[in-house]
């Protein structure tokens, strides 16, 4: 198939995502946060009392800390979230197999791409619609080596001391107030083990899709990769555009353990009504190397700052980041890494692009603790401004306690030169095509980590983008 | 409020002042009131902790009668610090407070140059300090401290340099602070009219002290169309010292403010400075020089506000650090809508001696305008081990390399403001302080 036909297939000539779909959920609980909601999502889920346990003291945690008043526009958050569901009960029970899916929710998918997917090139994967996973699947091959890929809900059941072993220990409830209101409501996710030595070839994905309006999904990963082993996580998050706002709260935890090596990428185009306030971590063992790829698209205010605790000697921890703001969308994005070992390394590159009223934020910490000899870590962060309306920001910080540490922080901000257009100009090229052509330039490094078919979404999105920027 | 900082000593320094600055000073220690003490959540104080730091409740109010202006009566070090270079346009001696002696320039004077201490000024030009006396750059809205300072300033300095009159040589200030458990508080107004050139070179010097001494100064530059100010603060302060330095600059077209800030001794420094460049092709380069060692404490908060088109600033601050000693640099560049055509720059770069030391840095980019050309860096790391080696294999000893390559490393900074006499002076204390490294 030529290449254009591929990018006409994606047909990002709006934003594809915006459709509903009429399902019907089995359950939906009253909407706002109460100990009422946080029991009926645990009773539903037929919990262990601990669980229970653990949710109401999450929620008491939740209620007791205030809004953050740093990074994004929260002001409006408060009401939001007294409209909001908070859980959503699509379907009774999740499916092995893809045929069993409910029709409706299976088109949404399949409209999203999927099974096709699947067919081709994934490891396993796995289905969020609403509050709960409604499909996991995971390659024959894969399952008989002991790999675990399954929803957060089945790793508790069918996992129980390994799960209880790392469950919020990664991110305890206190790490910060979306963090508890994740922990009291939490549903859907996945959780994923890697057995000692396993190397899985291709990606494991994950979609997570929110239909329905005024939805609160807070889905809940833990991802436990052994001595040895190598995988690759995969998340995108769609969901309609509404009027109204919308909610998205995830956890993600994840322990790189001896000589581990793992990547986790999110594509996130979230509709333009979306707070995206998601906190993930991962504690990166002796030898270990993790990698964090992250892709803000969409969503109103994202706030998420991937992170790497290095606390092997020798680990290593890598963040790579592009964030698009387009028109009203505030990207406060970046990431962490955190020295606690000698010989730890480090590095985090971070792309962003803000276009018309947008504005990108980079927020970032590099921390070297006591005792983490001989660390290592760069950061380099370039912003490109393409109106005078649009924003960036740039909020390092860089922490060191030891003084046999090298640690070093750059960025850059500039918009598109006039000489490079005016090249591109006299090579004949038009000024759209060539704004998108110089932006594609400046998230290539990026970029070129990604996936095939994210890779191409994301230059498709960023031409149609750049149409119009110029006059 | 404390037994010494209240609204009676409010009324007590202002006694004998005119009705509209009383009226400010009252003013100023109702915001003192009204704001509250900052703590380590405010992102401005993320690195000092005022509740460890700063007792204002041990703090006394300098009683010290006023030296006289005999130089032989002044204290050997300051005479010293003096006599390194004698070479200005005029003197300022400041002990204790007092303003103890002012000269200037006889031909400078007649062409209208003013160089006098600020309660002198206020009666001698009355209405140019009403002008500008914390009112554009260190109001005492700025904050709790500006407010403090506002309130009980006792005494200060008033440079104001006419339009198209160029100072060949600097304006020397030498201060020495004496009494322990003492908080003074004093101020610093330049103004430079149109075309006009200057540079203002302020040493700060003491023993060590065995209680907590504050010491607090509001530095407020004004440098009108295409005048040339350069300004420079030379903190050589003994342990037990917390100085602090609240600093403005305000810069209007086509003018050249740069500031120099070096902070050597004192158990605490807090500097803020914050560059305003209100007119079109305003230029600020902004330097800092730091060398701690104990459990010395700095640090610098700056930022670079670009408010008018096509304005450049450009900040370099660099320390060493040795022994326990820790130094937090916070920067901003806040580029503000329509201040199109600017190119701001800021690097921090920290050495670290020894393995108790510290360095934290915050460089932030605030841009809202797209026409830019910004960037920031920030390092921390420690001796190069390759020009160390180098040295040695020219016969060089460890600790000789070692001092070699951390005078380059702070070098760079003295090379961008060679201004005569500081450059040596401040190599001098830092050679001694390297002394004790190793």
């Amino acid at each position: 198939m030529p290449q254009n036909e591929t990018i006409q297939d994606l047909g990002l000539d709006e934003y594809k995502y915006d459709f509903v779909s009429e399902t019907e959920p089995v359950f939906r609980a009253e909407k706002g946060l109460s100990e009422e909601v946080v029991r009926q999502i645990s009773a539903h889920k037929e919990e262990p009392e601990w669980m229970l346990e653990y949710r109401l003291k999450a929620l008491d945690v939740y209620n007791s800390k205030p809004m953050p008043k740093w990074g994004g526009d929260l002001s409006s958050l408060e009401a939001v979230l007294d409209e909001i569901y908070f859980y959503v009960r699509p379907q009774e029970q999740m499916e092995r197999s893809w045929d069993d899916v409910p029709d409706e929710i299976k088109n949404t998918f399949e409209k999203l791409g999927i099974p096709e997917a699947e067919r081709k090139i994934l490891a396993g994967v796995g289905a969020q619609y609403e509050s709960e996973m409604v499909y996991h699947s995971l390659r024959e091959e894969w399952a008989a080596q002991g790999v675990i890929f399954d929803s957060i809900e089945d790793g508790l059941k069918n996992h129980p001391e390994l799960f209880r072993e790392h469950f919020g220990t990664i991110i305890p409830m206190h790490d910060n107030k979306f963090a508890a209101m994740n922990a009291a409501v939490w549903s859907g996710g996945s959780f994923v083990y890697i057995p000692k030595g396993v190397s899985l070839d291709t990606p494991l994905q994950a979609y997570f899709r929110v239909n329905q309006e005024r939805m609160g999904q807070f889905e809940r990963t833990l991802i436990i990769i052994d001595e040895g082993a190598q995988a690759h996580y995969i998340e995108g998050c769609t969901a309609p555009v509404y009027t109204t706002e919308s909610f998205h709260s995830g956890v993600i935890e994840i322990v790189v353990k001896k000589n581990a090596r793992f990547r986790y990428t999110t594509i996130q185009n979230w509709s333009n009504n979306m707070y995206n306030l998601v906190t993930q971590r991962s504690m990166v063992h002796e030898n270990a190397t993790m990698e964090w790829l992250d892709g803000n698209l969409g969503s109103k205010l994202t706030m998420k700052y991937p992170s790497c605790y290095l606390i092997g000697e020798g680990a290593h921890g890598e963040i790579m980041s592009i964030a698009y703001a387009g028109d009203g969308q505030h990207q406060d994005t970046g990431g962490k890494v955190v020295h606690v070992a000698p010989h730890t390394t480090s590095s985090i590159t971070s792309k962003s692009i803000s276009k018309g009223t947008g504005r990108s934020t980079y927020r970032g910490l590099c921390k070297v603790h006591k005792g983490a000899r001989h660390a290592r870590s760069n950061v380099e962060c370039d912003a490109l401004l393409i109106n005078d309306t649009s924003r960036t920001d740039t909020y390092p910080y860089i922490e060191i306690e030891e003084n046999d540490a090298s640690v070093g922080h750059e960025a850059s901000v500039s918009k598109i030169g006039e000489e490079q257009l005016f090249y591109l100009a006299s090579r004949g090229i038009a000024k759209d095509e060539a704004m998108a052509m110089i932006v594609r330039g400046f998230i290539e490094p990026i970029a070129k980590q990604l996936p095939l078919e994210y890779a191409v979404e994301l230059n498709r999105l960023i031409e149609m983008e750049m149409e119009g920027s110029v006059g | 409020m404390t037994s010494a900082l209240n609204p009676a000593a409010v009324e007590r320094i202002g006694m004998s002042e005119p009705e509209w600055l009383r009226e400010r000073r009252a003013h100023a220690w109702d915001v003192y009131e009204r704001t509250p003490m900052p703590t380590i959540r405010l992102e401005e104080w993320r690195y000092t902790n005022l509740k460890k730091k700063l007792d204002l409740n041990s703090l006394q109010l300098s009683d010290a009668e006023a030296m006289s202006d005999d130089a032989s009566t002044w204290p050997e070090r300051l005479r010293a610090a003096m006599d390194e270079d004698r070479e200005a346009s005029g003197h300022i001696v400041i002990i204790d407070g007092h303003v103890v002696h002012a000269d200037v320039d006889k031909q400078l004077a007649t062409q209208g140059v003013i160089l006098e201490s600020l309660q002198e000024a206020i009666t001698n030009h009355e209405e140019l300090v009403r002008e500008h006396l914390a009112t554009d750059a260190v109001p005492a809205e700025e904050g709790k401290f500006a407010a403090l300072n506002a309130a009980l300033w006792s005494d200060g300095i008033f440079l104001y340099v006419p339009k198209g009159v160029q100072l060949e040589l600097p304006v020397r200030v030498t201060r020495w602070l004496s009494e322990a458990g003492t908080a003074y508080f004093s101020r610093v107004l330049i103004v430079a009219e149109a075309q006009s050139q200057v540079s203002y070179v302020d040493e700060v010097l003491s023993d060590d002290f065995e209680s907590q001494t504050y010491t607090s100064t509001a530095v407020e530059l004004i440098a009108r169309e295409g005048a040339r100010v350069q300004y420079v603060a030379v903190q050589r302060l003994g342990r037990g010292a917390f100085y602090q330095s609240m600093q403005r600059t305000l810069a209007q077209r086509d003018s050249k403010l740069d500031t120099l800030n070096v902070a050597l001794g004192a158990s605490v420094t807090r500097v803020d400075l914050n560059a305003r460049l209100l007119g079109p092709g305003a230029n600020s380069d902004m330097l800092g020089l730091y060398f701690g060692d104990g459990d010395q404490h700095f640090d610098f908060n700056t930022s670079q506000d670009h408010v008018a088109e096509h304005t450049s600033s450009d900040l370099l601050y660099k320390g060493a650090l040795d022994g326990a000693s820790r130094a937090a640099f916070r920067g901003i560049i806040r580029v503000l809508p329509g201040a199109q055509g600017t190119d701001a720059y800021q690097t921090n770069r920290n050495l670290l001696l020894s393995p108790e030391s510290r360095a934290d840095s915050l460089p932030n980019l605030e841009i809202e305008a797209d026409d830019v050309k910004c960037s920031h860096g920030a390092t921390v790391g420690q001796l190069d081990d390759e020009a160390k080696f180098y040295l040695m294999s020219r016969g060089l000893s460890l600790i000789q390399a070692e001092r070699l390559v951390v005078l380059g490393f702070l070098g760079e900074v003295l090379a961008k403001l060679p201004l005569g006499g500081v450059v040596d002076k401040v190599t001098r204390v830092i050679e001694q302080k390297l002394a004790q490294h190793g």
